[in-house]
């Protein structure tokens, strides 16, 4: 009865008129990126940051939640109609969506897609509006040494599933948490790195970080290459899938939004990991598994499905615990932060119509999104013919702008310009930048749990492995990291493997 | 695999001198963890995590190294092979001379030519768009924020904006 309760002034928040008109940007947003393929989420959310600051808190991470899981239902629009994944969680769809489409069934891949979206999505938040609260209430029992022990779980968890080798990314990890820690002491006071400018007695901001390694390095990369984007043609007709598209794609979708789900919440995964899961999974399922690859619908509606749930589940540790699994959550840790809010598990009890009207409004998007990407793919599809030479000098002079605007100080579009270089230098080099964001943030925290830890415990480093939580973590991290030395776990973690920039 | 094995042994191998600029780094971070104070484990110190991740950076720039000994690594020529490495070149001097003129210059003055060169250096889009879009994008976002949102972008010496 009190969910309901709770559900009920959810929606009182998210149908306010400020409110809906925030999801609605958000998700335009979110499709627009998604479309778009060399501007991600993440671009976008650090880009938009600022723009939170003007309203209430609700607004803004009502929006910025709206940009992410807009992204996955517009990411798979360019999956299938250009064979690019317009972000990085739809790179499956191409392997199908794209083959359909050749055949002249785009109709009821865009179709299966998004309704799958919407299934996967509204599943994501019933779960999230029972799990949330009960793991939250949980959550309060927890101390620093189970904190430190989620976190480093992490960290651990993205860096086994990034591309390229496995020391690299825990160097990456290690770089972020240095980043992470300039600036003065949350204990003692005292400045760290700050070589003695008072710029960076702060910090560096997350946003200068974040658009320079996603946003700069990006378009650097991409100007590298000639882009030619091949947009289907043909007249898009017949959206809806017939019934028995809808048969072979009701179990994908189904296994598809319970793996999503659970992916998601798993500190380290995300979407990425879901929908690649989710596809090998339905290959392995299916009586004829040579069908995929060549315009399976099975190999769309389950990827898709899982995505659109990981992005619902990803919002579980942040809201519950205040730990970010992976780096959009951790941009969205840092629009909380602005607005002087601390996701963890006093959230839920403190802030009620905060965290009902969130998700609430994530139900609104989902129906917009629904209404955007069936009836309006004929302008998204004008919208993919936009050449990328006038896409990517707009993109940089909106990236220094939103850097700009977020602290009104020239010294983060250095900041910005210089993690831009550096970022482009890490990616030829096979340095992922993923790692480095998610330790940037999780770093400060880290710190702060595992000092605490050890003066509550005298220094006694058992208090690690006498906790069952963090025991648990830090156990499954150390498997991880052990695991990549035996061949067969390493076969299997190449095969997983993630280009989070893609 | 072929082009992996070439840089074996070899000085110019972009994996080994990645490890190296690892190595310098972690060095330095273990010495502000030191300068900090490390203090003890049931009282750690300013400097107590940043002196063992400086450890931990160490011991994996020396893992990239030595791999990068025993297994080769590309050549730097060979990380830019076939690709249009001009293009990224020229955006990083723009971008490196626009955030260096931004707050002298003023926001105005100094986008428009940023834009222009964007548009018209890189993959030529033609004068009558390039010039429109690179007036019109930055007076629209100096009017948006100044005007509309009321937040001050530099304007520089000569006042503009």
């Amino acid at each position: 009865m009190d969910v309901l309760v709770s559900i009920a002034h959810g929606f009182g928040v998210a149908l306010q008129p400020v409110n809906l008109a925030y999801c609605f940007i958000g998700v335009l947003i979110g499709t627009l990126v998604g479309v778009l393929p060399g501007i991600g989420p993440i671009s976008a959310m650090s880009l938009l940051l600022p723009v939170t600051l003007s309203g209430t808190p609700e607004s803004g991470i009502i929006m910025m939640a709206g940009i992410y899981y807009g992204s996955m239902y517009g990411g798979s629009t360019t999956s299938i109609l250009v064979n690019i994944p317009g972000e990085a969680a739809s790179i499956v769809t191409c392997i199908d969506g794209h083959q359909m489409a050749k055949q002249g069934r785009a109709g009821p891949a865009l179709g299966i897609s998004a309704l799958g979206s919407f299934i996967a999505g509204t599943f994501a938040l019933i779960a999230l509006m029972l799990i949330a609260p009960s793991l939250a209430s949980v959550a309060i029992a927890f101390g620093p040494t189970e904190y430190f022990g989620l976190m480093v779980l992490g960290l651990v968890v993205l860096t086994f599933l990034t591309q390229g080798s496995m020391a690299k990314a825990l160097l990456m990890a290690c770089v972020g948490v240095v980043l992470g820690l300039i600036g003065l002491d949350s204990i003692t006071g005292q400045p760290r790195l700050t070589f003695g400018r008072m710029d960076l007695i702060d910090g560096i901001g997350l946003v200068p970080v974040v658009m320079g390694l996603f946003g700069v390095a990006e378009v650097l990369l991409n100007l590298e290459q000639v882009i030619k984007r091949d947009v289907l043609d043909a007249r898009i007709s017949r959206l809806l899938p017939d019934g028995k598209e809808w048969k072979a794609s009701a179990g994908p979708i189904g296994r598809g939004t319970i793996l999503g789900f659970f992916l998601g919440i798993l500190p380290g995964g995300g979407a990425v990991v879901a929908s690649f899961a989710s596809y090998a999974l339905e290959k392995r399922l299916s009586r004829n598994p040579e069908r995929f690859g060549k315009g399976a619908i099975e190999g769309v509606a389950g990827p898709e499905a899982a995505n659109n749930a990981a992005a619902g589940g990803a919002f579980i540790p942040l809201m519950t615990l205040g730990i970010p699994p992976n780096v959009v959550m951790a941009l969205l840790l840092g629009a909380f932060v602005i607005h002087g809010l601390q996701p963890g598990p006093l959230l839920i009890s403190q802030n009620p119509g905060l965290f009902w009207g969130i998700v609430a409004s994530m139900y609104m998007g989902n129906l917009m999104l629904l209404v955007l990407n069936l009836p309006l793919i004929g302008l998204w599809v004008q919208l993919l013919r936009l050449p990328y030479n006038i896409l990517f000098p707009l993109i940089l002079i909106f990236s220094i702008i939103g850097v700009y605007c977020s602290s009104n100080n020239i010294f983060d579009v250095h900041v910005m310009v210089g993690f831009g270089i550096a970022g482009y230098l890490m990616r030829k080099l096979g340095y992922e930048p993923a790692p480095l964001v998610l330790a940037f943030v999780l770093g400060p925290m880290l710190e702060n749990n595992l000092r605490k830890s050890l003066i509550l415990s005298q220094g006694d480093l058992l208090v690690f492995v006498q906790r069952p939580i963090s025991a648990t973590c830090l156990l499954a991290a150390a498997a991880l990291l052990i695991g990549p030395s035996l061949p067969s776990l390493r076969r299997k973690r190449e095969l997983i493997a993630l280009d989070e920039g893609a | 695999m072929a082009s992996l094995n070439a840089g074996k042994g070899k000085l110019n191998n972009s994996e080994l001198w990645a490890g190296v600029a690892g190595l310098v780094f972690g060095t330095l971070v273990i010495w502000s963890g030191h300068a900090l104070k490390v203090g003890s484990i049931s009282d750690p110190g300013s400097g107590y995590v940043l002196f063992y991740t400086g450890m931990l950076i160490w011991i994996l720039a020396v893992v990239i190294s030595a791999s990068a000994v025993v297994e080769g690594g590309r050549t730097f020529a060979e990380l830019w092979a076939g690709t249009r490495w001009s293009k990224p070149f020229t955006v990083t001097v723009c971008l490196v001379a626009f955030s260096v003129l931004l707050e002298p210059v003023g926001f105005i003055l100094a986008s428009i030519p940023l834009l222009l060169l964007l548009l018209r250096a890189i993959e030529p889009v033609r004068w009558t768009l390039a010039l429109p879009l690179a007036v019109l994008v930055p007076l629209g976002i100096w009017w948006i924020l100044s005007r509309l949102l009321l937040i001050q972008l530099p304007s520089g010496i000569f006042h503009v904006g």
